[in-house]
């Protein structure tokens, strides 16, 4: 228990214990389906982990390109979307009128099933690139939104007051003070947002575009169990890319609002 | 919506986010001081105050411009790509029947999946809490299964869970398990110290913290947890009978849009959203009750 090396003290060694145990568990029930309980489409239920690894290796060109796309597109969407949404809060930090317009509806926009709307709006657009590119953007926007203005309106008024009695304008006080105190909050939103960006350009994809790695899962799960171990990879791909892009998130917070209290080794409640 | 318009959707606190429930009661009051000001006394003048009937005239605007042809022209987008409001009500009025059973189907898959999730989720906080160096572990992963994108899990619960009502409510299971392990843990462990080092000195035991600190201290976050989950339920019900499925509304809205019957695909939208909002009304509701009687617990 009282390890000193950075490896036991950390988290680490529970975690990989977890993934290690998670792998061995999935391995001997997959064996278990297919030769002790005979399940019909065994493998397909829960495939060995290792053919899927192999497959997935030996695929691993077409699934890196196809993934890409998806990535790409997810990307691009979700810069747009955070852009739109970090500029709406602004406005409406500074304006009640913009903000009593917007605020209920990015309030009601959260009860509507957005994911719902991928079909739609593909329907819509008939462009895969396009639609991919709305959904996502549409799906970071309001949590980036909401979540902004909340930083945006939570600086100490302490601060503000000391800013004025500086004489400090306008835009000195957004530049270094409300900005700054919205970063946690603008992270939190798009830390949300980035796994469900994918979702959606997955999503699209499911509809009858031509690239991606949703058009290459609904495939593969088409024909059946001569394809399982090539679905599963897809699923392990979608799967990747929506934590990558989680982790992507964390990494830049990291380095671009690295004092919060989470980020500190020790201290804070713990 | 127009009792009170302006609130902060309990939503922006998923995973991931540090903010406590407090600061949300905090920032709601500082959004929104106009309606609340003018609650009780002079009710008739709530309906002329700017924050209602602002987005109200926007709504109203948006919709005549839809009904209109205005985007349209401005988009260039057909009438069977984008069709008016009055044909999405009509053909709301000409299916009402399937669409109400189907809406009906949805939830339900939406409220068991949600339920089991949460009740899984809450005890994965209690591990996680009781057992802080194991118990992580498993957060990490439930963390990291909340980025997995539900398309990825819906075939894979598909496959396991056969076409009925339980392939969907383990994908609604899976995607909300973690926000509410998230939420409850963070409501658990930020307990406040002097609290425990009373229990402590009262010599209380591992059960005894759990039963009248940390449980009551998680409750707040619990309901943001759940609130959470009600639209993401929803969500998950929806993509989860995209794949295969013979009844629902995610169903009836992918077959509508192949067929090129937009309306009917919108109306099934407008259901979803309408269901959603009940949903999320309703656990409002609970907390209502529930924190009421938590406060007066404590005073």
């Amino acid at each position: 228990m009282k390890g000193n090396s950075p490896i036991m003290r950390s988290r680490v060694l529970p975690l990989l214990v977890w993934i290690f145990g998670l792998l061995v568990v999935w391995e001997a029930v997959s064996w278990m389906l297919l030769h002790v309980a005979k399940t019909p489409l065994a493998q397909s239920k829960l495939p060995y982990v290792h053919e899927v690894a192999t497959t997935l290796w030996k695929y691993s060109g077409t699934l890196l390109r196809e993934g890409g796309a998806t990535f790409g597109n997810a990307g691009i969407g979700f810069l747009i979307g955070a852009a739109a949404g970090v500029l709406l809060a602004v406005l409406m930090s500074l304006s009640r009128t913009i903000e009593q317009l917007a605020f209920p509806y990015a309030v009601a926009s959260q009860m509507i099933p957005i994911l719902g709307l991928a079909p739609i709006i593909y329907g819509i657009v008939r462009d895969e690139q396009v639609s991919r590119i709305i959904i996502s953007g549409y799906i970071t926007f309001f949590p980036v939104a909401l979540n902004m203005l909340r930083g945006l309106r939570s600086v100490d008024l302490s601060a503000v007051e000391l800013m004025h009695s500086y004489a400090a304008k306008p835009w000195a006080v957004y530049w270094k003070l409300r900005f700054p105190a919205a970063l946690p909050g603008l992270f939190s939103g798009l830390k949300i947002a980035a796994p469900l960006a994918v979702t959606g350009a997955i999503l699209v994809e499911l509809m009858g575009a031509q690239h991606g790695i949703g058009v290459i899962m609904l495939r593969n799960l088409y024909y059946g169990p001569s394809h399982t171990y090539m679905f599963w990879s897809t699923v392990l791909v979608g799967a990747l890319l929506g934590i990558a892009s989680y982790w992507l998130m964390t990494l830049i917070e990291r380095l671009v609002a690295p004092w919060q209290p989470e980020f500190r080794p020790k201290g804070g409640d713990r | 919506m127009g009792s009170n318009s302006v609130r902060e959707p309990s939503y922006i606190t998923a995973a991931g986010t540090e903010e406590a429930p407090p600061s949300l009661i905090t920032t709601r009051n500082s959004v929104s001081s106009g309606p609340q000001k003018q609650k009780g006394k002079r009710r008739l003048l709530k309906w002329f105050n700017p924050g209602v009937i602002l987005p109200l005239l926007a709504g109203v605007l948006f919709l005549l411009l839809w009904e209109y042809q205005v985007f349209h022209k401005l988009f260039d987008l057909k009438k069977y790509q984008l069709p008016l409001p009055s044909a999405i009500w009509e053909a709301m009025r000409e299916n009402y029947s399937l669409l109400l059973s189907y809406t009906g189907y949805t939830l339900t898959e939406a409220v068991v999946g949600m339920l089991i999730g949460s009740a899984c989720g809450f005890l994965i906080a209690l591990a996680a809490t009781a057992w802080p160096r194991w118990g992580g572990g498993s957060l990490t992963l439930v963390a990291a299964l909340n980025a997995v994108p539900i398309v990825a899990l819906a075939p894979i619960m598909n496959l396991w869970f056969g076409d009925g009502i339980g392939s969907r409510a383990a994908i609604v299971t899976a995607t909300t398990m973690a926000a509410m392990a998230i939420n409850a843990y963070k409501g658990m462990a930020a307990v406040d110290p002097l609290a425990l080092d009373l229990m402590h000195s009262y010599a209380a035991g591992k059960p005894a913290v759990f039963r009248y600190l940390r449980i009551q201290n998680s409750l707040p976050y619990v309901f943001t947890a759940l609130k959470i989950n009600a639209t993401a339920s929803m969500i998950g019900a929806i993509v989860g009978e995209f794949f295969f499925s013979s009844r629902g509304l995610g169903y009836l809205l992918s077959n509508s849009i192949k067929v090129a019957k937009m309306p009917l695909g919108w109306s099934c939208i407008v259901l979803a959203a309408i269901a959603g909002v009940l949903f999320y009304l309703m656990v409002e509701r609970l907390e209502k009750v529930f924190i009421k009687w938590h406060s007066s617990q404590r005073s």
